[in-house]
């Protein structure tokens, strides 16, 4: 499709600076493609919720410009194609989940029939009788990923879905998003879980302190991989492994030395080091996991 | 906006402040007539200037509902629409209406048509208590039972009505501004019964009354004055109202238009946060 690859959200310069003064946002500039699972990382207080609420038009941006589901944030033709679920579900306490599905129904304009597929989908049918209010804080995030289901959006924004739930609870949670993620819908979903964000996304995008630091696919982000060596003696192993990759390649700590290079150079780096006269202990591929580039992105003096 | 309205009705119908607040109406109908019943037909010393129960027959019960409708409807209104619009905030479900498909403006729109309509179903309530009571008293007391004209019936159904929006609508103003439905109720109640009594009060005794005017813009005066039109002899002496109803009509109207306009100004502004 020609489609395929036109960006369903794109944010040139998006900024904003709360009343207080407070600069949450610093000019993000994010493409999320139509039909990917996105993800959107960063730690407490870096400006997720932010970002995703200028996206719908809940907060007005300072400057810069977005562009969601082909309209300005906000604009009810483009919220007609936008199904979100931010910062927790909001719903009323004393209607029951069906009650409370239908109400959103008639804002959006959704068939009533349409309550009792998302039900089924998030297999809360048996409980949709039961007052909002007495719901668990998993059964009222499922009342908010139905709520935002209901459109049968091309864009599903997702901001934290798995936020006090139990592991259970998660994986159901993560299975749900990959199915619904599945095929044409586009997922746009923060989580500060970075083993479901690496399982189920396509590409992330990575923000700290406002700023967007990295956007790009998983493996790219994984990609920056290397080479852990440990050798004897350290100083010759140095000079051999900075003469096959440059100085800036080769991290020498707690003696051991990180390689930024592929692990396919495996192979050579022992023949090398062993030709030198130097005796390799440990040579492996390291492997990096989604949580070790988000602390190298975001410095781990921020989060908590 | 049918969307709206259609969704506004749907959370409304069995809200339980709702329902309580017309609860609160038909017991309180109920209670000041069978108080005054009981007071008309058991004379006491202590009951001196008497009441009388001509006023409690049917051909009276719009003239008579109209107090309990001025007591009850400043505050019942108040704290309703402090509650309707406050509640959103701290439910989080402004985020959730305002992302369905309807724009900021239309989604008020349809809230304050619906909680108008709230206000009109608490006036009926009042009125259709109001008459039943009445034919009770007068079936015991033997009573014939000649009704009000139905134009007059009208009237006074629009003057609460405007009487409760008007109020309804400095609790939705509030609850919007405040973003808190408990505060919001607070502070409307606050000033609809002390504040701008008081306020008047002062106002009007200034040099003479020289400011009277300026009391008489405030809502209670007008709603005061408006209802107090409705009246008979069967009440007793009464002074004419201090404000010409035509001009009580436009200021309270006024100030419902004034308040949800300035509302809708604020939640098209402000950011969800
Ligand atoms: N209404 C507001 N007024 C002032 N500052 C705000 C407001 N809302 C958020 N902030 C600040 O903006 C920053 C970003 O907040 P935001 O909620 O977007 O973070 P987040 O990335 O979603 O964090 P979390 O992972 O904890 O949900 C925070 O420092 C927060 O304190
Ligand atoms: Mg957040």
């Amino acid at each position: 499709m020609a489609m395929e690859n036109a960006p369903i959200v794109e944010t040139h310069g998006l900024s904003k600076r709360f009343g207080s003064g407070f600069l949450a946002v610093d000019g993000v500039d994010m493409s999320v493609r139509r039909g990917e699972v996105y993800g959107f990382l960063g730690p407490n207080g870096a400006g997720k919720t932010t970002t995703l609420k200028m996206l719908v038009g809940l907060i007005g941006a300072t400057s810069g410009t977005a562009t969601v589901a082909g309209h300005a944030p906000g604009d009810p033709a483009g919220l007609a194609k936008i199904g979100c679920l931010i910062e927790g579900p909001g719903f009323y306490p004393y209607l029951s989940g069906r009650e409370n599905l239908r109400v959103v129904a008639d804002l959006a304009s959704v068939s009533q029939r349409r309550v009792d597929e998302v039900l089924d989908l998030i297999e809360m049918t048996s409980r949709a009788g039961r007052k909002f209010g007495t719901y668990s804080t998993g059964m009222k995030m499922r009342i908010g990923v139905a709520a935002a289901l209901l459109k049968d959006p091309e864009l599903l924004i997702l901001d934290e879905p798995t936020a006090g739930l139990d592991p259970q609870g998660m994986a159901e949670m993560r299975k749900l998003i990959t199915d619904i993620g599945h095929g044409e819908r586009t997922v746009l979903i923060s989580s500060h879980l970075l083993g479901e964000v690496q399982a189920t996304c396509d590409r992330v995008g990575v923000i700290s302190n406002g700023k967007l630091v990295r956007e790009s696919t998983v493996e790219d982000l994984l990609g920056d991989e290397g080479v852990f060596v440990r050798a004897e003696p350290s100083e010759r192993a140095n000079e051999v492994l900075t003469r096959m990759f440059g100085p800036a390649a080769v991290v020498h700590e707690n003696g051991h030395f990180n390689l930024k290079t592929n692990p396919a150079q495996s192979l050579a780096i022992n023949r090398q080091l062993m030709a030198s006269g130097v005796a390799v202990s440990e040579l492996r591929p390291v492997e990096r996991s989604l949580e070790d580039v988000f602390f190298q992105l975001t410095g781990d003096k921020q989060g908590s | 906006m049918i969307a709206t309205i259609r969704a506004e009705w749907r959370k409304n119908q069995f809200r339980p402040a709702f329902l309580v607040s017309l609860g609160v109406v038909a017991a309180s109908t109920l209670f000041v007539y069978g108080i005054v019943w009981y007071l008309a037909t058991h004379p006491s010393p202590g009951n001196q200037q008497g009441v009388s129960i001509l006023t409690l027959y049917p051909d009276q019960f719009v003239n008579y509902v109209m107090g309990i409708g001025l007591l009850l409807g400043e505050a019942m209104a108040v704290v309703l629409g402090a509650v309707v619009a406050g509640s959103e905030y701290s439910w989080g479900t402004t985020k959730t209406m305002l992302t369905q498909r309807p724009g900021r403006l239309t989604n008020w729109s349809g809230r304050v048509v619906v909680f108008a309509a709230g206000l009109g179903i608490m006036a009926l309530v009042l009125f259709a208590v109001g008459a039943a009571s009445s034919v009770v008293v007068a079936a015991f007391e033997h009573h014939a039972i000649t009704w009000p004209a139905a134009l007059y019936i009208a009237e006074g159904l629009a003057a609460v009505w405007l009487v409760f929006i008007a109020n309804g609508a400095i609790g939705l103003a509030l609850g919007v501004l405040i973003r808190h439905s408990a505060a919001a109720l607070g502070i409307g109640l606050i000033y609809v019964l002390a504040v701008e009594v008081l306020g008047v009060r002062f106002i009007d005794s200034l040099n003479n009354g020289a400011y009277k005017w300026i009391g008489n813009l405030f809502v209670g005066q007008n709603a005061n004055a408006l209802l107090q039109s409705f009246t008979s002899p069967a009440f007793g002496p009464s002074a004419p109202p201090a404000i010409a109803t035509n001009q009580a009509v436009l200021v309270l109207a006024v100030y419902f238009a004034g308040l949800i306009v300035v509302a809708a100004g604020l939640l098209r502004l402000r950011d969800v946060t």
